[in-house]
């Protein structure tokens, strides 16, 4: 580094304005007053409470209504859920015996019905594919591609 | 520091130099004012972190600059610039008596505002802070080279305006 010539001298030498005198008071209350609301100690049950509600209204400050409607929507879905369930439900699955030969049986019959009644419509279509007009492909073309 | 006598400690010993270098950094009053008020919240909401900080004055230049960058940021994305809105420029000297010494300190108030930030930057902290490229390097987190070289192009164009009438009045 260079030593410092007349013009860097000059420079140095100009003397900078002083800071205003009523900032030191108005900067220092604020600081102050801002430390305070930030560290307040909660040292009874109701300041606890009064700490409790000011950092959970700074965290909900910027959308109160946004956040007050997710909470209904979810207070009416969870009482929605609760009158919908049926209590007897899980106990009556729970308690279902098996099923009596006589009803197996009966079952049984009425899959057997139900088989013959599904097999003739499903050996149709098997055996008889979808068939195009008896006539060849080249005169089914349109009357005006012929003209 | 944790006491609020300590903190008008801290501001009676540090202040002055933290106002000087936000002016000749944001060169607006409310800005500096804003940013000084930003660093004193921070210092009583955090006391511990001016006893950790190995050169407070240092310390405190760093925190200062944080928060006038910060500021200028937000500013500017506001209102873009100060001169469309004509807002007058508060000078970072003080008003000299002999009508020469006022007309260099205008003009060389005038001269720092064509000087990028960063460059403006260095120059006070070489010139007026009286600190070397090293604590200047630490304070921007910046390599010492860089701080060098920006103070000298500052430096420079600086020369390149005021030489008229610094002749003059040499």
């Amino acid at each position: 580094m260079n030593k410092p010539d007349s013009f860097e001298e000059k420079l140095k030498r100009q003397k900078l304005r002083p800071v205003p005198a009523a900032w030191r008071e108005e900067i220092l209350t604020a600081a102050r007053e801002a430390a305070k609301t930030e560290t307040q100690p909660p040292a009874g049950n109701d300041s606890f409470i009064q700490y409790w509600k000011h950092r959970l209204s700074n965290l909900l400050w910027p959308h109160p209504v946004a956040w007050g409607g997710l909470a209904a929507t979810w207070l009416v879905i969870f009482a929605l859920n609760i009158a919908s369930s049926d209590p007897a439900e899980p106990r009556m699955a729970r308690d279902t015996s098996p099923p009596s030969p006589e009803l197996r049986q009966l079952l049984r019959e009425q899959e057997q019905m139900f088989a013959e009644l599904i097999s003739p419509l499903e050996k149709s279509a098997a055996v008889e594919p979808k068939r195009r007009g008896s006539q060849p492909r080249g005169a089914a073309r349109p009357e005006w591609l012929n003209a | 520091m944790s006491s609020p006598i300590e903190l008008e400690e801290v501001y009676d010993q540090h202040a002055q130099a933290l106002f000087a270098y936000l002016l000749n950094l944001t060169r607006d009053g409310q800005d500096t004012r804003d940013a000084l008020q930003e660093l004193f919240i921070k210092l009583a909401r955090q006391p511990d972190l001016l006893t950790q900080a190995r050169d407070p004055r240092a310390f405190l230049i760093r925190l200062a600059h944080n928060a006038a960058i910060d500021l200028m940021r937000r500013r500017d994305a506001r209102t873009r610039s100060h001169a469309r809105f004509g807002a007058e420029l508060i000078s970072q000297f003080t008003p000299s008596a002999d009508p020469d010494e006022q007309a260099f300190r205008l003009e060389l108030a005038n001269a720092l505002g064509e000087l990028p930030a960063q460059q403006r930057a260095v120059v006070h902290l070489k010139l007026w802070e009286g600190l070397t490229f090293e604590q200047i390097a630490e304070i921007l987190e910046i390599p010492v080279n860089t701080g060098a070289s920006r103070y000298r192009y500052g430096l420079d164009k600086l020369r390149s305006l005021l030489r008229p009438l610094y002749e003059e009045i040499k």
